[in-house]
């Protein structure tokens, strides 16, 4: 069977619409993740025991298993337990829960890479821990989570093509789809795969941009 | 006379370390105290109990008279107590007047024309006045440590401590910052200054406290400790010192 693009050319707007759909899941998923990391990070460097111990056990157990259970667990096991969402509820907090254990360790150590006289001089001219937080070690600390950050948003949008798996009709399921009534595999997946690239690729010039405008400090 | 600041029978250790024993010091207002001693010997560890930047485990700390206890705002009492630290902890992502300007405008709730106002002062009094824009990592060591100089007096703070503020410097550069801590006594500034800086306690000291191992050794006028020093352990320092 000789290769032919013409058929999944054609049908290139539904690739498109799917693009958007796992661009939405991507965003919101780390919309919701980074709110789960920074305050997931926050009680890690907490002195409160519950908040830490809380925040420990978050990230061991969400980087401990294939986020792929972790999504089965909220769409196909928690319907037992009474609690049902919509797929896109359950792919894109599933989603954002992973990441989010990421993120946490992320921000942490960005956190920690922050010189530790820095919170000694905002201190001593009567900072407030919060004020200390925002104003000066959080900014700085962004620095160091650039790339690392980059590198899980990066992750995230490739694994939200898992949400496949529980019905949302994203970039790969729309894919798939198409392979039912063209028996086309080879042609479709490689431009599932260069669009998925092609949208990675816009996350990477935003960041190397974000990178370089950091670099003064 | 009522001290600023009064430490009496302060114990700090770090895990099994002891750090200050049994540590007793006043100092009235307007005094400037300087600390010399081996390192390791306690006196930074002086310095940052009295702003809380370290718990003590025994004693008490006297600030204008009252306790230094758990309930104490220390958000207030640290913008009485200004710092300088040996490696100037100036913020990087700030101007140099944005570093300045930042604590005031954001702990004493300053407007920012009234906060640019005073620190453009305050980099005038540290010679610094055409660098305002400059980031930290343009300037020269001896101008950071100028800057946080600056910043420290944003908050007019009854006292300021200074940390080894010239141990980081190039020897070039040294003079510079202690030009400005001289200009800073002669207005009648209360200080304690931890240094290697002999010359500097000799002419700006109203009192030299020489620490070894968590206790003041000996204490009194300049000239008496660096010239006839009692303990031993004080002259073995100070010819230690002398012999460089």
């Amino acid at each position: 069977m000789r290769l032919d693009y013409s058929v999944v050319l054609s049908k290139l707007p539904l690739f498109i619409d799917g693009c958007f759909v796992t661009l939405e899941i991507s965003f919101f998923a780390l919309l919701l993740g980074m709110i789960f990391g920074v305050t997931g990070a926050l009680c890690r460097l907490s002195k409160n025991r519950l908040l830490n111990s809380i925040a420990f056990f978050y990230v061991w157990i969400i980087r401990g298993t294939p986020v792929m259970v972790q999504l089965f667990i909220l769409y196909f096991g928690l319907p037992q337990l009474g609690v049902k969402m919509s797929s896109m509820s359950a792919g894109v907090l599933g989603l954002a829960i992973n990441t989010g254990a990421y993120i946490t360790e992320i921000i942490r150590a960005g956190i920690q890479a922050v010189d530790r006289g820095q919170f000694e001089a905002a201190l001593s001219l009567g900072m407030k821990y919060r004020q200390v937080m925002v104003r000066i070690v959080g900014p700085q600390a962004i620095k160091f989570c650039i790339p690392p950050l980059v590198s899980q948003f990066i992750m995230t949008l490739k694994n939200s093509s898992i949400a496949s798996l529980v019905t949302i009709t994203e970039l790969l399921r729309t894919g798939e789809q198409l392979i039912y009534t063209t028996f086309r595999s080879f042609e479709v997946y490689t431009v599932v795969a260069v669009l998925y690239l092609i949208m990675n690729s816009f996350f990477m010039i935003i960041a190397s941009q974000m990178e370089k405008r950091m670099e003064r400090i | 006379m009522t001290h600023i600041v009064e430490m009496q029978n302060v114990y700090k250790s770090f895990g099994q370390v002891s750090v200050l024993k049994n540590f007793n010091m006043q100092l009235a207002e307007g005094e400037k105290v300087v600390i010399i001693g081996p390192s390791g010997s306690g006196k930074s560890t002086v310095l940052r109990c009295i702003n809380k930047l370290e718990n003590i485990q025994a004693g008490q700390i006297l600030f204008e008279g009252s306790p230094i206890t758990e309930q104490t705002d220390l958000s207030t009492l640290r913008t009485k107590i200004g710092m300088v630290f040996q490696k100037f902890n100036l913020f990087p992502h700030k101007t140099a007047l944005e570093n300045i300007i930042e604590a005031p405008m954001c702990v004493k709730k300053i407007s920012k024309e009234a906060a640019v106002q005073d620190a453009m002062k305050l980099l005038d009094r540290v010679g610094l006045a055409d660098k305002k824009n400059s980031y930290p990592k343009e300037l020269s060591g001896g101008q950071q440590q100028r800057v946080a100089i600056a910043r420290a007096l944003a908050m007019h703070p009854q006292i300021i401590l200074f940390d080894e503020p010239t141990s980081a410097l190039d020897p070039e550069l040294v003079g510079e910052v202690l030009e400005v801590m001289k200009k800073l006594a002669q207005d009648g500034l209360t200080m304690i200054v931890v240094t290697h800086e002999m010359g500097f306690a000799r002419e700006v000291a109203d009192r030299v406290i020489f620490m070894d191992q968590g206790v003041i050794v000996e204490e009194g006028k300049p000239e008496q400790i660096f010239t006839h020093p009692d303990k031993n352990r004080t002259q073995s320092f100070l010819s230690r010192i002398n012999s460089f």
